[in-house]
């Protein structure tokens, strides 16, 4: 059966096989998240998402949104996706039911998102930010505050937003200079303006729950002074009902290359001196606050990117299977022979292997991260408990940073598949390349994510997350290593993670000493390097299983699956890792050039 | 108001269908299974009129094991009770077989309704809804696109598409109703749904729990024989009309349908 978004069979293999999911529901967390249910839950996303998400994609890009008198209009085609997947109840997936959410695991909220995001990401902006807004308020709301919000943001009844960005202030949030003032009444008066904000205005939803970061009067200079609030679009009585409009206005949205369909707007806070927010958790902790959810929004980008990533590569499989052009090179001179579907040519199955590696692997790793998040969250132990939050601090880079350089490759390669029809609007191919090219920009550009990851997560306690990481992968490879067949891929791999080892002790140290810059010159090809060496772990881990099922009980109609992840591994260690070799060498000379520079030298003027 | 719905497990109908080396079947490894798309304007219809009448929602199907999966999907749109009939005696039944094994499991049931979709998209026969009709002695409204019941939930008004018009019929209860596209939208399984659904009672009967004898069922007792099965011809490529002018193009068509078509 042809598939256009997810591979299903590879999205169960990863769950059930690899990651286990179900072995979850054995806490009483999780009770519910039997396997049975778990498959309900994959199957009934996808109906929704290739009925109704995926008609609204291509409408959505094409009828965009637009700009009224300072309102918002989403696109007519989101309207109908949007009352269903609210109404479903996909909003909040694994949040608490008491709030409105369904009590799920997290890695099959990954599971679900990446077949909806595969099918339509930038409807899926609009429920992912409100989510993300929700969680802030779960987790420092008051009583008072999550009475009144939460269980419509988590429903997704209400929109949620995130308000950081400023014309001054974007990846240096710290810089931000909208103001708070506190009230009589204990509430704070806004004023600023914030830029760039995905939804910040619509009427997809009633009310839109901003979350706001601004500065109280006579705070700190600097990351130290930010505090966040809640500002809602209408103001909420404290019966619950809607009450006034607050003074946020949106001052226009943006052209721009891709998500068409989620305006990009301009917020005015405060213009006529009446935008009323309540404080969310503490004065001054704002940004802190901030980064607590950071790993779970970064992750979700990571989803963004990995949906945009596996459908592009359907995409790119199935016409590949179709298109007829060129005879096999084998052919010889024989001007008879037949046209082959262009799956035979060997550059087009370089390309159609790369993108299954790296969809792959992005998937494996996606949804093993949400698998640290859920066993932290049932763990009662607490070295392990801090195990998993180790692991997910460390990863989150990679998983938005890495995951969405390789997901943008894979949406190229996609379109070079397709040859001219790759660049034509009548192929999905373009437009999946253009949505997900904002991955690597917002949440912290990517190259804020490397300087995240060598600067601060990589030395996090002495480097132990990071050792803690290679150990796990090693277990991998010592499993590997006992399987007959799989040896020399696991020399391969350990080879790798070795030299990684090493790369990261040197750069490690350069990074702290009068070399700083020249080490962060290598920081965003050290993110590079890393998360290649990740692929190859989870790829290893895969054919462990898939070697297993071949030798044991494989069905006949699992083989070419199984025999396909082997595959897949081999490619990687033998085709891939010594380019990742190459690039750590070439991160070990530290070439000081890019720092000497003159910035005159670069020319130009 | 309880309600009966009898589902039909189908290829998904973007499922590219391979015609099997025997000639007389399918190639289903690679094949993604669904609820008949009739069936689900059935669902949606019983569960609308539970809604309003009260009452319960039970669905029936027939086939191997994979069908629960199907019949789970109604649960978790909101149908109350399930159940397969499972038996590999069963296994190459033909229509009439089928109605008489789903008309079996209904008897000894409670129900003021029935609704079966008016063909499975697979062989779209349109033989079962009619037949477990008549194997109850109920009468049977085909091809619905519309349904109203009284106030007191005791007689039907329905509407039957005809030659471009419209029949509206009424009947008492019970009844079976065939669907129709354009019934209603059936709706999602929500998430609550989903959860709801594990818990909701699936029970799997054989033949024999039926009272039914097996020599009646399968490959050997059909009446409808498959002889051969064969794809549609390759469609040959369209042709475009040259001409000069309109007219002229006109006249070529004329020409072409009378002569070649033979249609004028
Ligand atoms: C479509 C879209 C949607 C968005 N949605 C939201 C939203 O909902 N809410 C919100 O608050 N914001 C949102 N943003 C803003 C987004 O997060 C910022 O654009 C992003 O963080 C980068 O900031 P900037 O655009 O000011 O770029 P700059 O910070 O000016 O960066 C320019 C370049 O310099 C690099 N750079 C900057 N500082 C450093 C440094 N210290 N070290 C090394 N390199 C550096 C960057 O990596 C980048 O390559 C959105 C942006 C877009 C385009």
């Amino acid at each position: 059966m042809t598939q256009i978004l997810t591979d299903r069979r590879d999205v169960d293999f990863v769950l059930f096989e690899q990651m286990k999911v179900d072995k979850l529901s054995k806490h009483e967390r999780f009770k519910i998240a039997n396997k049975k249910t778990l498959k309900l839950i994959i199957s009934e996303g996808r109906n929704l998402a290739i009925n109704e998400l995926f008609p609204a994609h291509v409408a959505g890009d094409r009828e965009g949104c637009k700009f009224e008198n300072g309102k918002v209009i989403a696109p007519e085609s989101f309207r109908k996706p949007y009352k269903l997947f609210q109404e479903g109840g996909w909003v909040s997936l694994a949040e608490d039911i008491e709030w409105g959410g369904q009590g799920m695991p997290v890695a099959i909220t990954y599971a679900a998102n990446e077949c909806f995001n595969a099918a339509n990401c930038t409807f899926m902006m609009y429920p992912e930010l409100t989510h993300g807004a929700g969680k802030l308020i779960e987790k420092f709301g008051t009583d008072k505050q999550k009475s009144l919000y939460l269980k419509n943001v988590f429903t997704g009844k209400w929109g949620g937003t995130m308000l950081l960005t400023e014309q001054e202030a974007g990846s240096d949030v710290g810089a931000i200079s909208t103001s708070a003032v506190k009230n009589y009444d204990g509430t704070y008066s806004i004023t600023g303006n914030k830029i760039f904000i995905s939804s910040g205005e619509h009427d997809l939803t009633e009310n839109i729950i901003h979350a706001v970061l601004a500065r109280v009067e006579g705070a700190p200079a600097g990351t130290k002074g930010i505090s966040l609030f809640l500002v809602p679009r209408i103001r909420v009585n404290d019966d619950g009902t809607l009450g006034e409009p607050n003074d946020v206005v949106c001052t226009g949205i943006e052209d721009k290359m891709g998500i068409h369909g989620n305006p990009s707007c301009s917020l005015s806070l405060g213009d006529k001196g009446n935008c009323k927010g309540t404080l969310l958790g503490k004065e001054n902790k704002g940004l802190q606050a901030m980064f607590i959810m950071m790993n779970e929004a970064r992750l979700t980008v990571g989803v963004q990117a990995l949906g945009c990533a596996t459908a592009s590569y359907l995409h790119a499989l199935n016409y590949a299977r179709e298109r007829r052009q060129g005879k096999s090179l084998m052919s010889g001179k024989d001007q008879n022979a037949p046209s082959i579907q262009i799956i035979g040519h060997p550059d087009v199955r370089r390309q159609l292997l790369t993108m299954k590696v790296y969809v792959e692997g992005i998937r494996s790793l996606i949804y093993y991260l949400g698998m640290c998040i859920d066993q932290m969250h049932v763990s009662d132990n607490e070295d392990e408990k801090a195990k998993y939050q180790g692991l997910v601090d460390l990863l989150t880079p990679v998983a938005k940073g890495y995951v969405t350089d390789k997901a943008f490759e894979v949406c190229n390669h996609g379109i070079q598949v397709f040859g001219g029809y790759g660049y034509i609007k009548d192929y999905p191919a373009e437009q999946l390349l253009r949505d997900c090219r904002i991955t690597l920009i917002y949440e912290g550009t990517n190259g804020i994510q490397a300087i995240d990851f060598l600067g601060r997560k990589l030395g996090m306690n002495k480097g132990k997350l990071f050792y803690d990481l290679l150990g796990e992968i090693k277990k991998t490879i010592t499993k590997a290593g006992q399987a007959a067949g799989l040896e020399g891929l696991a020399a391969g791999v350990e080879k790798a993670v070795e030299k990684l080892k090493k790369t990261a002790g040197i750069l490690m140290k350069a990074a702290v000493s009068p070399k700083a810059l020249n080490a962060f010159a290598f920081a965003h090809p050290f993110l590079e390097v890393t998360g290649d060496v990740i692929m190859s772990w989870m790829l290893l881990s895969r054919a462990v299983i898939a070697d297993d099922r071949l030798k044991t009980k494989a069905g006949k109609k699992d083989i070419p699956f199984y025999e396909g992840q082997i595959k897949s591994v081999e490619f990687f260690v033998e085709s891939i890792l010594p380019v990742t070799s190459g690039k750590m060498d070439s991160i070990l000379a530290m070439s000081a050039s890019i720092v000497d520079i003159q910035d005159s030298s670069f020319g130009g003027k | 108001m309880n309600i009966i719905v009898c589902l039909k497990q189908v290829p998904d109908t973007e499922a590219q269908i391979k015609i099997a080396g025997d000639a007389k079947s399918i190639v289903t490894d690679d094949i993604k299974w669904v609820m008949n798309p009739y069936d689900e304007f059935g669902v949606e219809e019983a569960l609308k009129t539970k809604e309003k009448f009260g009452g319960e929602v039970t669905v029936i199907g027939l086939g191997p094991k994979r069908v629960t999966e199907t019949i789970r999907t109604a649960l978790a749109m909101g149908a109350d009770k399930g159940i397969l009939i499972c038996d590999d005696a069963a296994d190459g039944s033909d229509s009439i077989a089928v109605a008489k094994a789903l008309a079996a499991a209904i008897k000894g049931m409670e129900y003021d309704l029935i609704f079966t979709g008016q063909r499975g998209v697979d062989d779209d026969l349109g033989v079962v809804g009619a037949s477990v009709a008549e194997f109850l002695d109920i009468p049977q409204l085909s091809l619905i696109e519309d349904v109203e019941f009284a106030e007191d939930g005791k007689s039907v008004k329905v509407k039957r598409p005809v030659e471009g018009e419209v029949l509206t019929i009424e009947s008492s209860l019970p009844v079976l109703i065939t669907t129709q596209k354009g019934l209603n939208e059936p709706r999602y399984a929500s998430l609550p749904g989903i959860m709801k659904a594990k818990k909701k009672p699936l029970d799997q009967k054989t033949l024999s729990d039926l009272g039914l004898d097996a020599s009646d069922f399968g490959e050997g007792a059909r009446k409808l024989k498959i002889v051969e099965l064969l794809s549609p011809p390759a469609r040959s490529a369209g042709k475009i009309i040259e001409g000069e002018s309109p007219q002229e193009k006109a006249a070529e068509l004329a020409r072409l349908l009378h002569e070649e078509a033979k249609l004028l």
